[in-house]
């Protein structure tokens, strides 16, 4: 994994030289004043200093409505469009570990087509960052899951490479980096420090996608999450609007429906779904969350405990997206165990 | 190909979700290929009232005898009866005041004391009157909605139903929450979704025109407001405009 240096004056050639591997994307504000990932038409409009995005990355894996597959004149048609090639630049290390478990949900055996196409045409470009009020993972990661990460630094950024396309780019953008010296360019930016009590919870360790320590010991972590007298609390307050879901790095819950058309054809498209709306536990017969209170359980538990044959793995990357985009303020940390309890 | 046999039909409304299917005019010709539309005063006239349909779709709310007589016939004539828009569906804008207004009141307000006897009663939805099989919501309804539910019909189906609120669509779009960043009142949390949140893309708070979302949170959602410093009476108002009688108490 080799380390190189980018000075701050050649960011935007490099970003220029980012061109080369696809279309450029990162974090800036839209008209409207929300912080989104978009094409970077001005490098001056881009945020590198921003605290999370509304909608995560996974929306260039996952598009909101896809089609997957189209009947028509006889004939089955597979709805794939050919993939763009996107360059994501300065993606927090907890959308890359989102990334990285969406991953594993998509491309383990067999893959989603849609998915792989779309994630093979992808670049990442990682960037360090500065915990706020609603973040709370663990730390800075030194190997999160990307081509190259940006880690800032006096007077830039230490670059590091994790994959051959990383390389790549490198080799390419070899004119604005520079071999990295840690002596002669300045003391290595510390990691953001891991910010521990009050209304965080040390225990999380959902970036490294380790098995979940949510609650020490052996005490199964469903159990002690579902007697918990919060999750009343939460439940009437909710308004069932789904945004934790919606703009949560690792949901991925889908539904499949069948659009007749007037002509006699029709497409099967992919949506969104999500666990918070009824409709998601209704099978023929009945539904097996009928509850509010079981639909967020199981949603917070999904995250924590997760299903075989990811069992046990934690998919919160503890961005702190559900926070603050819920208008009731449901605070899953509430609900942890304090560390040693 | 049996061509299936359609009524359109208007009752107390402004006929907008009639007209919104007139709007798809890429797609008329190929409907009018498909189905056979045997009774639809609002777009042909000479249509034989005693024909029997395959599927009627009713826009409008019931508050006249006619309207009343009009739909019994349809349904007892139909196969399937599918209610268009928010008036067919839950009495809609004709009854934002029967809460709050005696009809006489109301009528009197409107055609004046010289108007002399209305046979009119309160403004309601087709399902206090009939069994309704279907229903697309909406004020008007998108046009996506309408040929959706007319491919759905030639397929001999019926489409998905949007059971989420406007808020899924609108945080999908990225638009800027209304409600929390701009304290708006803003009714996405209990109005069902399916409009692509239309307006909050444009910075227009969502005035609830597609009816309550199924288990709408309303107490929260009058807290929520309450907290904003709207007052009751305005934000029961507003709330009133597409549907007249909500639970306040309601949280599932």
């Amino acid at each position: 994994m080799a380390t190189m240096f980018l000075k701050e004056s050649l960011l935007g050639e490099f970003l220029e030289t980012l061109r080369l591997f696809g279309e450029l994307a990162g974090p800036t504000l839209s008209v409207q004043g929300v912080t989104v990932l978009a094409p970077v038409t001005d490098p001056s409009l881009l945020l590198l200093d921003y605290k999370r995005t509304q909608i995560p990355p996974k929306k260039y894996l996952l598009p909101f409505r896809e089609k997957v597959i189209s009947f028509s004149k006889g004939g089955y048609h597979n709805g794939g469009d050919e993939p763009a090639r996107t360059v994501l630049f300065a993606i927090h290390p907890c959308d890359l570990e989102g990334i990285a478990y969406l991953d594993r949900v998509f491309l383990a055996d067999p893959a989603d087509p849609g998915y792989a196409r779309r994630r093979s045409g992808l670049t990442l470009v990682g960037i360090s960052c500065e915990p706020d009020d609603f973040c709370f993972c663990s730390g800075t990661g030194e190997a999160a899951p990307c081509d190259l990460f940006l880690n800032r630094a006096e007077g830039g950024f230490e670059v590091t490479l994790s994959t051959a396309r990383g390389e790549e780019i490198a080799a390419a953008a070899r004119g604005c980096l520079t071999a990295f010296d840690s002596a002669s360019k300045g003391k290595k930016s510390p990691l953001p420090p891991l910010r521990k009590g009050g209304d965080v919870v040390p225990a999380v360790r959902p970036q490294g996608l380790k098995r979940a320590t949510l609650v020490p010991g052996s005490v199964d972590p469903e159990l002690r999450f579902s007697g918990h007298p919060l999750w009343e609390e939460f439940a009437r307050r909710c308004v069932g609007c789904g945004a934790c879901s919606v703009c949560c790095p690792t949901c991925y819950c889908f539904d499949l429906r069948e659009y007749p058309e007037l002509t006699g054809g029709h497409r099967r498209m992919r949506e969104w779904d999500n666990c918070l709306f009824k409709n998601h536990g209704e099978v023929a017969g009945g539904n097996f969350r009928p509850e509010r209170l079981d639909r967020l359980r199981y949603r917070f538990l999904h995250k924590f405990c997760g299903f075989s044959p990811l069992e046990g793995m934690s998919s919160c990357v503890g961005c702190g997206r559900c926070r603050q985009f819920c208008p009731v303020d449901i605070d899953l940390r509430e609900l942890l165990p304090e560390e040693g309890s | 190909m049996n061509r299936p046999r359609l009524a359109i039909a208007g009752l107390t409304a402004c006929s907008g979700c009639q007209l919104m299917l007139l709007n798809c005019e890429g797609e008329l010709p190929e409907i009018v290929e498909r189905f056979e539309i045997v009774h639809f005063p609002m777009g042909e006239s000479g249509s034989d009232p005693l024909d029997r349909y395959d599927v009627a779709i009713v826009e409008g709310a019931v508050s006249t005898p006619k309207d009343h007589q009009t739909l019994f016939r349809l349904r007892n004539a139909s196969r399937t009866l599918i209610a268009l828009g928010t008036c067919a569906l839950f009495g809609g804008v004709a009854a934002m005041n029967n809460g709050t207004w005696d009809r006489g009141e109301a009528l009197r307000e409107v055609y004046g004391e010289g108007a002399g006897e209305i046979d009119s009663f309160r403004p309601a939805a087709l399902g206090s009157f009939v069994t309704v099989d279907f229903a697309v919501t909406g004020c008007p309804p998108e046009k996506s909605e309408i040929l959706e539910l007319l491919s759905a019909l030639l397929a001999g189906t019926l489409p998905p139903l949007p059971s989420y609120p406007v808020c899924l669509e609108c945080r999908s779009r990225e638009n800027l929450c209304l409600l929390l960043e701009r304290d708006d009142l803003c009714l996405g949390p209990v109005t069902r979704g399916g409009c692509n949140a239309r307006c909050p893309a444009t910075g227009i708070a969502c005035e609830g025109c597609r009816g309550p979302v199924e288990e709408a949170n309303v107490a929260q959602e009058l807290e929520l407001l309450l907290e904003r410093r709207f007052s009751k009476e305005e934000i029961v108002r507003r709330m009133s405009r597409f549907k007249a009688e909500w639970d306040y108490g309601q949280r599932r």
